[in-house]
């Protein structure tokens, strides 16, 4: 394969400026990372090391294979949500390796407010047993939580992707002979006592790990009996009673060990096979990423510069490169998986959008998974475009995008505005792991022009009354929109509400996309069964 | 000038200036100079700083087995092919989108350089720069500023300097 010829040129001013720009932008990303590492803070993790417990993170880096990733999915959910006062939303999780294979784990940081579920909490929950369900992922639960967080019941428990499902989830993947093992760390209170029930083997640590359907001061309330938590559901309790659970554990690295060797047993089926070459880094530095990206959003930039970046020895065998310029299309390998790459040059016509859904068949015939480079302000509009049928070639690259059943995964590289979210595998068509890097832009259409939209229909309006706007009733009408998709629009607003699967360094996607595709072989791929393009 | 040497599967991009038996090569942000003469058919005498290095080059062009010092290097260079036609379409006058002119950068009758802006296009939340493909005079500007303009239109027509 061809290796893509860089053009940029690293002494010019506007690089150096694009550069140094990034490198901010990219530090300010690990500072927001550093502060919601640390959980409850200070005084929380004191108390939680007092009972003689490990953190989180310490429980899931003991699990874990040595010197193995964990990719860790959401790190700033709830981020500037709650008072900032749900770090992580309270939640660890993410894909790592025991004995050799992928595991999904979720893990509870008792820090934060007890380890309690917030809506956000709940969600991340749930997408973390989502991915765990398309990849064929088994899941460990490390549970250390006392169940929803009251004060906001109605928005963690009725409805239908709220706390409930995460039972349904564990039972369905059961069904699906995805493994479900809850190890018992701290208190697994009420609905929580469901995540250890509901498992197909457990684990409990002698003297923190508790479960109860009702508290001891629940207890004293319906019943007036006086009991202490250990009596009324400790690891005694558990094993030798009531069989909730199936291994006494003395401490948090004897569960852990225990855990290990539940994990020896699991008998996977092989993975799914790929034509795997040795991987190879980019015959480019990747931290040159930082220089093309225009300090400027409205300025464009070559994608090839970032692909060169991305695959393996930059080597990229580009698929109709003079048709449909608009959209980059070609085969490639990332950390020596063969894939297919879109990504975006431009806005898409209707060549571009024929050509990616020519490309997603070509790779699902083929089995290859897809990786969506998004940066896109939309698909062309005007009279010429609406009359050439744009509507129908943009909905056949969404129908191919839709049924794409290999896996797929998308990294926003710049904006994602509206129907070209959606022909670039935005997070309704279901990739596999959707990241966006630090200058990603996400809504349904520019503030600039959502405020000029709803300016021109206001106006309207008015002039049926016979009023005219002055310019000062334009821009109290324009500015708050304007300000509404600043904030709305940031990654770091998208990423607390777990829009995406985390926000990365740009110089980390290789390693991210080719752990998930690595993830991604747990599964078997579906053949290709389209729906009807519209002609 | 620009050439991608691969070697044991990696990729080694590599910028190299000739200047007499001097060549100054640039790679991974180091520069190197090297004095090399050939002692006689594919046999090399190379002086890279206070270092004198032999070495003995066979086989084809793009397959070279380099000798140095008892140790054997396959160096292969790698044909960039596939990109540079889509290239040269590209830096033309005519407007690549429908949009608005926000900003005319040239004056009618004034000199521009190559990759001089031209003027820029507004268009789908992007701007648009068209540049210069070429040194020249700008002979007439065809859009002022707020002005539409349609996919294709020539923007401007700038006379080649002779």
């Amino acid at each position: 394969m061809e290796v893509i010829e860089s053009t940029i040129n690293p002494q010019s001013k506007e690089y150096k400026e694009n550069f140094s720009h990034y490198e901010k932008l990219v530090q300010n990303l690990k500072e927001k990372i550093g502060v919601a590492m640390q959980g409850g803070g200070k005084e929380a993790v004191k108390l939680h090391r007092s009972r003689n417990k490990l953190l989180a993170r310490e429980r899931i880096d003991t699990l874990l294979d040595p010197d193995t990733p964990f990719m860790e999915f959401n790190t700033l959910a709830a981020f500037g949500m709650y008072e900032n006062k749900a770090p992580t939303a309270g939640i660890v999780t993410g894909i790592g390796i025991i004995h050799g294979r992928e595991v999904m784990i979720v893990a509870n940081d008792a820090t934060v407010t007890g380890g309690t579920y917030y809506p956000i909490t709940v969600k991340k929950h749930l997408r973390a047993q989502e991915i765990a369900m398309e990849n064929n992922l088994p899941c460990i639960y490390l549970v250390d939580s006392g169940g929803a967080f009251l004060p906001m019941q109605d928005e963690v428990f009725p409805d239908r992707e709220h706390f409930g499902r995460i039972f349904y989830n564990q039972a369905m993947m059961s069904s699906m002979k995805i493994p479900q093992i809850a190890v018992v760390m701290g208190s697994c209170t009420a609905g929580g006592a469901y995540v250890p029930a509901m498992s197909d083997e457990t684990v409990i640590v002698k003297g923190t790990g508790t479960i109860f359907l009702g508290g001891p001061p629940l207890v004293k309330a319906a019943t007036g009996e006086e009991v202490t938590s250990e009596e009324l559901g400790g690891a005694d309790v558990h094993c030798r009673e009531s069989g909730v659970t199936d291994h006494y554990a003395l401490d948090d690295h004897d569960a852990i060990r225990i855990t290990k060797n539940i994990v020896e047993n699991f008998n996977r089926p092989e993975k799914t096979h790929l034509d795997i070459k040795k991987p190879e880094e980019p015959a480019y530095d990747i931290k040159e990423i930082y220089g093309v990206l225009p300090k400027d959003p409205r300025k464009a930039f070559e994608v090839r510069e970032i692909i060169a970046r991305v695959v393996d020895g930059s080597r990229f065998h580009e698929f109709k490169a003079l048709y449909g310029t608009t959209l980059v299309t070609g085969f490639a390998r990332i950390m020596g998986y063969p894939v297919g790459i879109l990504a975006n040059n431009g806005v898409l016509f209707s060549e571009s959008a024929l050509k990616g859904t020519h490309f997603i068949e070509v790779c699902c015939q083929r089995k290859l998974p897809l990786v969506f480079l998004q940066n896109i302000t939309g698909f062309m509009v005007g009279r010429k475009y609406e009359a050439g049928g744009i509507a129908k070639d943009g909905a056949k690259m969404v129908t191919a995008v839709t049924c794409a059943q290999v896996p797929k995964f998308t990294v926003i590289i710049g904006g994602s505005f509206g129907a070209g979210n959606y022909g670039m595998c935005g997070r309704a068509y279901g990739p596999r792991q959707l990241w966006m890097w630090p200058n990603a832009r996400i809504s349904v259409m520019g503030g600039q022009q959502a405020a000029n939209v709803l300016l021109t229909v206001k106006r309207d309006q008015l002039w049926r009354k016979g009023i005219e706007m002055t310019k000062k009733e334009e821009r109290e009408l324009t500015d708050p929109i304007l300000k509404k998709y600043e904030i709305e629009g940031n990654p770091y607003y998208s990423t607390a509400r777990i829009w995406d699967d985390g926000v990365i360094d740009p110089v980390d996607t290789r390693l991210v996309l080719g752990l998930g595709i690595s993830a991604s072989l747990n599964a078997s791929i579906p053949e290709w069964r389209p729906g009807v393009f519209r002609m | 000038m620009f050439i991608n040497y691969e070697h044991n599967a990696h990729v080694y991009p590599v910028t190299v200036e000739r200047r007499g038996s001097q060549f100054f090569i640039t790679y991974d942000n180091n520069e190197y100079t090297v004095e090399a003469s050939e002692l006689k058919q594919g046999q090399l005498s190379i002086q890279l700083g206070d270092r004198l290095i032999k070495a003995v080059i066979s086989g084809a062009d793009d397959n070279k087995f380099v000798f140095i010092e008892g140790n054997v290097f396959r160096v292969k260079r790698i044909e960039l092919t596939g990109r540079k036609q889509t290239e040269k379409k590209e830096g033309g006058l005519n407007s690549p989108i429908s949009g608005t002119v926000v900003s005319v950068k040239a004056k009618e009758g004034k000199a521009v350089k190559k990759d001089d802006v031209i003027l820029i296009i507004e268009a789908m939340k992007m701007e648009y720069l068209i540049r210069a493909p070429y040194d020249g005079i700008v002979k007439k500007i065809h859009f002022k500023v707020k002005d539409q303009i349609e996919i294709g239109e020539p923007t401007a027509e700038i006379e080649k300097e002779a």
